[in-house]
């Protein structure tokens, strides 16, 4: 019997937490984020960078258990083509090099299910803080008109270099975004134009989390299942397309990808057209 | 069959009677606009001419036109796009308004939905998770027609791209903080 490892959408699945997770780190270190947290606007107080710096942790110890794994697989997947074990499985050796492949394999599953618990509870407390925060001052304390004053900055800002980034929903690279925001709150020096960038990376990292969260869920059963039917196996016979997409997708990550072309923010601009100033203008 | 003379009128003033009624109508008819020749803006390149001549007729009976005036007007100024169209369109609005075309709030509402990267369709006086949120398909449907807007008048009319690409970010940042804000007011319930 053939052990069923991830579906194909497991590697995605994995690729998309382990891509927000990881990248929390980058935003726990920022020494300018309690700066970032204007009086008016406070999205980022410490309860929230906590649970975010926490999360990143987590991630971090992940990452390191994972990526020994992973440079492992990689040598073991060079060597089983190399000795050209493709289709000879019934020799000795190359068996072997399977059997170690496998057990490998298992074994980076092993890795993330033991993980994966302590990361969801990180990410649903990192949710649920910004969630209150965000149902609090922008939801509550603001009126839709507040709302747009507060994403335009005040009129007196000029326009700077700083872009933050939007996620866009399409799927960039999220530790290159994180790294647009540690740009922005660590170039920014004023706390209008702070809150209008910390109001979209707020709202950012939230839905990253929620959808974050049940990745994670939906990953752990995947998990849960590949590795039974892996143990029941003891044996993957060959290395499967899902196998490998496993691998790439946590490899992708760790190693880093080709970073998608999304549309850049344009600069925080006055908030209103430049040159002329009507007298109908609100 | 009915006999005028059964009514005791002469033959002659009962032409008389016809004539002069005819001629009143005639005079009537005078002060409505024809057809061929009324309300009808320039539709010559210079924005300014257009402008005076549009005020001339909407201060007579065209009034009822201005909504195919104002997009005369802005047809017109997409053949000349530039920056001092904004301030063009800004007095003949405050015009109108003087004239009492068009309510002060009207016209800024006007001014803006064209020419100010501010959405005014994001007015409200209620916060955004009693008001904004149950609503807020409705909302971003508005704001992107407004942008539809915006483009004419900031990028097609004005010649401001970044003022109109500014205005297109506003609105995708805004679409964003909603999207998590509502969640999070959701949440609560």
């Amino acid at each position: 019997m053939k052990s069923r490892p991830l579906s194909p959408q497991g590697p995605r699945l994995m690729t998309k937490g382990w891509l927000i997770l990881t990248s929390l780190s980058l935003l726990c270190f920022n020494p300018t984020l309690n700066a970032a947290s204007s009086p008016q606007l406070k999205l980022f107080p410490t309860t929230v960078l906590e649970d975010i710096r926490y999360t990143g942790d987590v991630a971090k110890n992940m990452e390191s258990g994972l990526q020994e794994l992973i440079g492992r697989m990689d040598q073991q997947s060079e060597l089983f083509v190399q000795s050209k074990c493709e289709g000879a499985e019934e020799d000795p050796g190359c068996a072997q090099l399977q059997k170690q492949l496998s057990d490998t394999y298992l074994e980076m599953l092993e890795v993330m299910d033991k993980n994966l618990p302590e990361m969801e509870k990180a990410v649903d407390s990192t949710r649920n803080s910004l969630q209150k925060r965000l149902r609090r001052e922008l939801g509550q304390k603001m009126t839709p008109w507040d709302l747009q004053e507060t994403l335009l900055g005040t009129a007196s800002e000029q326009p700077t270099s700083s872009k933050p980034s939007m996620r866009g929903r399409s799927g960039m690279r999220l530790s290159d975004r994180f790294s647009q925001y540690y740009d922005l709150v660590s170039t920014n020096g004023s706390s209008a134009k702070q809150n209008a960038s910390l109001a979209v990376i707020a709202s950012d990292i939230y839905l990253d989390m929620e959808e974050t969260s049940d990745l994670i869920t939906r990953t752990r059963q995947e998990i849960a299942r590949a590795t039974l039917m892996g143990r029941l196996n003891q044996s993957f016979g060959v290395i499967t397309p899902e196998m490998q997409d496993v691998v790439a997708g946590v490899k992708s990550i760790l190693f880093g990808a080709a970073e998608e072309d999304m549309p850049l923010a344009a600069p925080p601009l006055a908030s209103t057209p430049q040159g002329y100033s009507s007298p109908l203008e609100m | 069959m009915f006999k005028l003379n059964h009514i005791g009128l002469s033959g002659n003033v009962l032409k008389a009677a016809l004539l002069i009624s005819a001629l009143i109508g005639l005079s009537a008819c005078k002060a409505l606009p024809t057809q061929s020749q009324a309300c009808t803006v320039p539709g010559g390149p210079d924005l300014e001419t257009a402008v005076a001549a549009a005020k001339t007729d909407l201060s007579g009976v065209c009034s009822y036109r201005y909504d195919d005036y104002f997009t005369q007007l802005l047809d017109i100024a997409k053949g000349d796009p530039k920056p001092e169209n904004r301030q063009v369109f800004s007095n003949f609005l405050v015009w109108s308004n003087q004239q009492g075309l068009l309510s002060k709030v009207q016209a800024q509402d006007r001014y803006n939905r064209y020419f100010n990267l501010k959405f005014i369709s994001m007015k409200g006086d209620y916060n955004n998770c009693a008001s904004t949120c149950p609503n807020k398909p409705e909302l971003m449907r508005k704001m992107e027609q407004e942008l539809v807007d915006k483009e004419l008048g900031l990028l097609q009319v004005s010649s401001d791209r970044l003022s109109y690409q500014r205005a297109d970010r506003l609105f995708q940042e805004t679409e964003l903080v909603l999207e998590a804000t509502c969640s999070a007011c959701q949440a609560d319930q």
